[in-house]
């Protein structure tokens, strides 16, 4: 019976990339139970049951078999719903202290960060699980981090403390000259490694050659004179009556054909590093923009270079991106825009900008809240609800809040759509997240619950 | 809706609409010839006429991917953009009545009454309407940022006033030292120049600078002397010594005395003017004089010395009663210095653009300034070259600017009628041969009497925008509504 049981429970097959998963079958099994499922991966699955163990989705669907010891956690007919939490790529109230406008490569965003007790919590009410966290300053200020929220408070443990390069290009020419310079300085690092590795490979071909040229003398000398032992003259040969000795000697031999060292490549600035990592394309840098007029500049500060970039628009009061979405469009990067019904400059036409982003062709795009504070975190939903009834796809603009944020930070294996065997990592909303009466209920993190509404309004009422 | 209804429809919405076929028509002007057709292909080609040859180059090259096709298809890529229809006013050849500037990409290649236009070019219909060379704006403020060639780096090619300044018919500006076109939409081509002026202090409030001044000068004049004998000292074949050196010589000042560099100088009252002129006589440079409220009473010596002026004819002055001279400002400013031959550009009482402000006196309404030169005797012809090739001289830049010329930069505005009327609006800008404001698409000025189609395109365009539809066949239009497009009072209703 136990045995049927357990063959029943197998999952009938694991999607076809997916590594195998390591885990205790008898594990503790929890059911969740939803009306509606937003995957995010095609349409929303109805009347389903959700299988959790390990920390895994084991099995998903209409008809799931329940295990005898199975914790139940049953919602349907209650509006309730789950989906992949949010991502928020720019969190950057979080961030303690201020910066001017410099090249200050150097910096993590998480040498900034002090965190205040509630943080997480915060953000987990809002469905929030992932944040990325930006160096403060404009120019180049440094690199970004991403945190999980998991409740840590004070000096952050973040869960990558150097991701991508932030570069500010404001329409000016002293931005400009910043992220001008600081290019150049890159390739001037990068030509100077390259010369020095051209000279320590000559100088071991050299060394390569004359010790070939030396061993052909001895073969020669050999043929010669076989009498005479195996080495440069009879001193050394003499001399060389010990293993140890011998090898000395052998070294001193060479004295000053001495194989040059290990290369060393010369010591970088630490303010270039990153940007000789972007430079060398191993880096991904964020190009922070206000206007059409600073895509200009930042197409003309790229000229004829090919850098990987994701686009972070933040509209001031031009608001004129429309001006230039194909041009965005064409460049089939990532592009991360603040989710905001804006007006066309001077008029009062409204303009859709994540719509007309996605009409123009940008297939990763990222919805910000329209505020870099809390306040925006808990607008976010009401901001891109009414992007959507303005115009922009639903399915589109739910995986921009969560699938694509979390692989512009990295963590697309650990946010995914939901399916069996991804990561347990969903919310629980207490009806459709875009309503802004719905709320975030519970928060799971590969099967851990982090937040749980009702207990943590218990607590207080405490 | 169907067919029948929707024929109704259209047929209704042109009789609603009233839209004449014919030019459009502006109070201003004399009432429309009625139009010709499109001057296209009217001209043999002439083998030696290099332009001519490229054009049939083209032409052959389009006809091979669009064969049978309409010959006046416009192909939005084309490097060729013609305007037609539209009197041409070139500054430096008068008046061309109804003719077309052709422009290649950023050059005019052509300017006259029958001139082919080549297959696929770009077409502005400008019937009825004057075309003019673009404005140039000397010692803007606010409209670029940044000096020098920064202004490249500063250029917001998509800012308000960028578009205000092309919506006042400005094409070219200089901020600083700096020199910019109003390059909308691009970077590209946007720093035309830098002024390499250099201020002089020459008040009157400082008569110890004065003095250093010409202290300053006559060391550079003596240098420069001691270098010219050595030199002729040399060509003779003398023994010489070293050459004399420049030390403690201000380099800026050798630009001026050497004619490589051009001094500015702000003055308006007739005691400051007259100073200049005994400067400018002692020491012999080009120069700017900015001001020149009282340039009028001493306009032939600053004609004698060589000055260009930039005025600002409604900037006011009262006479001073106590001094026995003339004094204060007058209407006929601008047409004593043009009957002395002193050269000048105009500048409004304010140099930023802004639509607040001080309503018709700032560089949004340039030509109004001019036009109150007008007023005081200056002749009409006197008062565009004043904002357009004068001004351009003032910078420097005479040989691209300034002018409707073949070989210049194809920088021009259409306007609806007379640039320096004040109904006038600029229906068009053209920055290196782009079409950068269109004041129908843009939002300023487009409420502001609207211009009205004048092509059968533009009708079928109209129609389609007031109705919603989809696509208004020329087929469906001819049968619903031809009658009504060849009534002719259906186009003098609307008048």
């Amino acid at each position: 019976m136990l045995a049927s049981l357990l063959l029943l429970l197998l999952p009938p097959a694991l999607p076809v990339a997916q590594e195998p998963i390591e885990r205790d079958p008898t594990g503790r099994a929890v059911i969740y139970r939803f009306d509606t499922v937003e995957t995010l991966d095609g349409a929303a699955l109805q009347n389903v049951s959700v299988l959790v163990r390990d920390g895994v989705i084991e099995r998903m669907g209409p008809a799931v078999v329940i295990p005898a010891n199975a914790e139940i956690h049953d919602y349907r007919g209650t509006g309730k719903m789950a989906m992949p939490p949010f991502v928020l790529t720019h969190a950057d109230f979080l961030i303690g202290d201020r910066r001017g406008n410099g090249g200050n490569g150097r910096f993590l965003a998480v040498d900034s960060m002090w965190l205040p007790e509630n943080w997480s919590q915060d953000l987990l009410e809002e469905g929030v699980l992932l944040v990325g966290v930006d160096p403060p300053g404009s120019g180049l200020p440094g690199r970004s981090s991403v945190l999980l929220a998991d409740g840590q408070v004070g000096v952050p443990n973040p869960l990558v403390a150097d991701l991508h390069l932030k570069v500010m290009v404001p329409t000016g020419s002293s931005g400009k000259r910043l992220v001008r310079d600081g290019l150049k300085a890159a390739d001037e690092a990068i030509e100077k490694e390259a010369k020095a590795k051209a000279d320590w490979e000559k100088a071991r071909a050299d060394w390569e050659a004359a010790q070939k040229k030396k061993a052909e003398e001895a073969e020669a000398a050999k043929k010669a004179d076989p009498a005479k032992k195996v080495g440069t003259n009879g001193d050394k040969a003499a001399a060389g009556e010990n293993g140890e000795q011998k090898g000395d000697a052998k070294g001193k031999d060479q004295g000053e054909e001495e194989p040059p060292k290990e290369f060393v490549a010369p010591k970088l600035d630490p303010n270039i590093e990153p940007l000789v990592d972007w430079v060398r394309k191993e880096r991904v840098a964020q190009i922070w923009l206000d206007s059409a007029s600073d895509w200009l500049h930042w197409q003309d500060l790229l000229g004829e270079r090919e850098l990987p970039y994701e686009l972070v628009l933040r509209h001031g009061s031009g608001q004129n991106f429309h001006e230039v979405v194909e041009q965005i469009a064409a460049t089939g990067f990532r592009v991360d825009v603040i989710a905001d019904i804006s007006f066309l400059p001077y008029t009062r036409t409204r303009a859709n900008l994540p719509a007309e982003l996605v009409a123009a062709g940008v297939k990763q795009l990222v919805l910000s809240p329209t505020s870099e504070n809390l306040s925006g975190v808990r607008s976010y939903r009401m901001a891109v609800a009414l992007v959507v009834a303005e115009g922009l796809d639903r399915a589109i603009a739910l995986r921009a809040m969560t699938l694509e944020p979390a692989a512009s930070l990295g963590q697309e294996e650990r946010i995914t759509a939901l399916a069996v065997g991804a990561p347990a990592t969903f919310v629980v909303w207490s009806g459709d997240p875009l309503d802004p009466m719905s709320e975030a209920l519970l928060v799971l993190s590969e099967g851990e619950v982090l937040y749980d509404r009702v207990k943590a309004e218990k607590e207080e009422q405490r | 809706m169907n067919c029948a209804m929707r024929v109704l429809c259209l047929a209704a919405a042109v009789w609603a609409l009233q839209i004449p076929l014919t030019a459009a028509s502006y109070a201003l002007q004399d009432p429309p010839p009625t139009p010709d057709p499109l001057p296209v292909v009217e001209e043999p080609p002439q083998p030696e006429d290099a332009d001519i040859t490229v054009t049939e180059e083209v032409a052959e090259a389009a006809a091979e991917t669009v064969e049978a096709e309409d010959p006046n298809a416009v192909d939005p890529n084309s490097p060729y953009l013609a305007i037609y229809g539209a009197d041409i006013h070139t500054v430096t050849d008068g008046v061309i009545r109804r003719g077309v500037v052709l422009c290649k990409n950023d050059r005019i290649l052509k300017v006259g009454t029958k001139v082919r236009i080549p297959k696929g070019a770009r077409r502005i219909d400008a019937q009825g309407m004057q075309i003019y060379p673009g404005l140039v704006g000397v010692d803007s403020s606010g409209i670029v940022h940044g000096g020098g060639i920064s202004i490249r780096d500063d250029f917001d090619p998509f800012a308000l006033n960028v578009d205000l300044g092309l919506a006042g018919g400005l094409t070219l500006v200089q901020s600083g030292d700096g020199i910019a076109k109003l390059t909308r939409g691009t970077l590209d081509g946007v720093l035309a120049g830098q002024t390499g002026w250099v201020s002089l202090g020459y008040s009157s409030n400082s008569p110890s600078g004065r003095r250093k001044l010409r202290e300053d000068l006559r060391i550079v004049r003596d240098h420069l002397r001691d270098l010219r004998g050595w030199e002729n000292d040399k060509a003779l074949g003398e023994k010489v010594a070293e050459a004399p050196a420049a030390k403690g010589i201000n380099p800026q000042y050798l630009a001026l005395l050497q004619g490589n560099a051009v001094a500015r100088f702000n003055a308006n009252s007739l005691k400051d003017l007259l100073a200049i002129c005994d400067f400018l006589e002692e020491y012999p440079m080009q120069s700017i004089i900015f001001g020149g409220q009282e340039a009028w009473a001493c306009a032939g010596r600053l004609g004698r010395v060589g000055a260009q002026m930039v005025i600002t004819p409604r900037a006011k002055g009262w006479a001073d009663q106590t001094l026995n001279a003339p004094s204060g400002w007058t209407i006929e400013n601008a047409k004593i210095l043009w009957e002395h031959g002193v050269p000048f550009s105009i500048l409004p009482e304010q140099r930023w653009i802004s639509t607040g402000g001080l309503a018709g006196r700032d560089m949004l309404t340039l030509p109004m300034e001019a036009a109150f030169a007008i007023r005081g005797g200056l002749p009409q012809e006197a008062a565009l070259r004043a904002v357009t090739l004068d001004a351009a001289k003032i910078l420097g830049l005479e040989d691209r600017v300034g002018s409707i010329e073949a070989g210049k930069d194809a920088d021009l505005i259409i306007c609806d009628g007379d640039l320096f009327h004040y109904r006038t609006f600029v229906q068009w800008s053209v920055v290196n041969g782009k079409v950068v404001y269109d004041k129908q698409t843009a939002p300023y000025f487009a409420h502001i009497r609207p211009r009205q189609a004048n092509s059968l395109e533009e009708v079928l365009e109209e129609i389609e925008r007031a109705l919603d539809v989809e696509e208004v066949t020329d087929e469906r239009i001819e049968e619903s509504v031809a009658p009504a497009i060849d009534e002719p009072e259906a186009s003098a209703g609307t008048q």
